[in-house]
């Protein structure tokens, strides 16, 4: 009812009523006031002609019938989704092992005690191996000879940008 | 008063299912599955589909059993689970193909009852034309504007409900139904005059 552009307030503002009268949900003494509105108005009389017509022709599709079989399928497909998963059923052993008496909190300690372990391993290794003494002493002597060669390159440099710097003043 | 007894056993049954109790699912199953599977072949218009949705719609509701909660009627809660379905499965663009099929088997059909039947052909024709004029405007409406019809019509539900449905507001299910109505009442008044 696109009551709106309709002349008669009934349409416009009671197009509930109208429409339930249709639809035969209205109380009996809500039936008796909107016939008599009707007895009345020859624009909702057509409406609500129009409405009960379109009503009727509605009742008359009727659905199919169900198949015979639709709960036993539907039934099927409950239990198969109760099944456990393949990762569920991978997983259940270890699943099992956790619920059954060994908790997060051992798991949690245990798990404590590794990463302590670890941690002073790494900072004091009794297994770590040190370089013999002799080829720590050419190391240290290669490193000072890098650094000597180094220097020189650099007073070098300098030697060279000296020139340029009096010319451009 | 029968309406809110049949109300609460259904939440009741439902709360069961959801203590474990698999024959209460069976009584709502029993209940609600005609209407669900009506709702879901108007919408859709395919009865091997409606069927296959409506296992759906009942599957996810054994599946939310543990979830569920008795703050709407059940039949609100279902039909939203029914609109839902269906809306999805046209919006998906499922529903053209199936329409497709629906065509072949309603010109089968319409062939073999023409030739099953002796003094009625001609009702049977007209009968069937109607039908087919029915089937085909109600189709044509916008898929939640259909949704709302066929609850409001041939579920008899009330508008707060059907809004609870469709998860909007009243209001809106109202100027629905009503833009809905007008367009029928365009393309079929015709029909029983």
């Amino acid at each position: 009812m696109n009551a709106k552009n309709n002349s008669c307030p009934m349409q416009n503002e009671n197009a509930e009523i109208l429409l339930s009268y249709c639809a035969r949900t209205l109380e009996p003494e809500q039936v008796i006031q909107v016939e008599k509105h009707l007895l009345g108005c020859a624009e909702c009389r057509e409406w609500a002609a129009g409405q009960q017509a379109v009503w009727a022709a509605m009742d008359t599709w009727e659905p199919e019938p169900i198949s015979a079989d639709f709960d036993a399928a539907l039934f099927a497909r409950i239990a198969a989704t109760e099944q456990p998963s393949a990762w569920e059923r991978w997983t259940a052993p270890v699943r099992q092992f956790l619920q059954g008496g060994f908790g997060w909190r051992p798991m949690l300690s245990a798990g404590a005690v590794a990463l302590t372990l670890v941690i002073a391993l790494s900072i004091e290794n009794p297994f770590r191996k040190e370089p013999p003494v002799g080829q720590s002493v050419k190391l240290e002597a290669h490193e000072i000879e890098q650094a000597e060669r180094a220097l020189e390159d650099l007073e070098m440099l300098r030697q060279l940008e000296a020139p340029e710097e009096e010319t451009s003043l | 008063m029968i309406a809110v007894a049949t109300i609460e056993h259904d939440a009741e049954l439902m709360l069961r299912v959801r203590e474990g109790d698999s024959q209460s699912f069976a009584l709502l199953l029993a209940k609600h599955r005609a209407p669900v599977i009506h709702f879901l072949y108007r919408m859709i218009q395919n009865q091997a589909v409606a069927e296959e949705l409506a296992q759906e719609v009942f599957l996810r509701v054994y599946r939310s059993r543990a979830s569920y909660e008795p703050t709407a009627k059940f039949t609100t809660w279902l039909f939203r689970i029914a609109s839902h379905v269906a809306l999805n499965h046209i919006r998906d663009g499922k529903h053209e193909r199936n329409q497709e099929s629906l065509d072949q088997d309603s010109d089968e059909g319409m062939s073999r009852q023409v030739a099953s039947t002796g003094p009625t052909v001609e009702q049977q024709m007209l009968r069937e034309a109607r039908f087919e004029e029915i089937r085909r405007t109600i189709q044509l409406l916008p898929a939640k504007q259909r949704a709302a019809v066929l609850m409001h019509k041939y579920e008899e539900m009330e508008y707060a409900q059907i809004a609870a449905a469709l998860e909007c507001s009243e209001s809106a299910v109202k100027s629905s139904l009503f833009r809905a109505y007008e367009t029928l009442r365009a393309k079929l008044a015709h029909m029983n005059r």
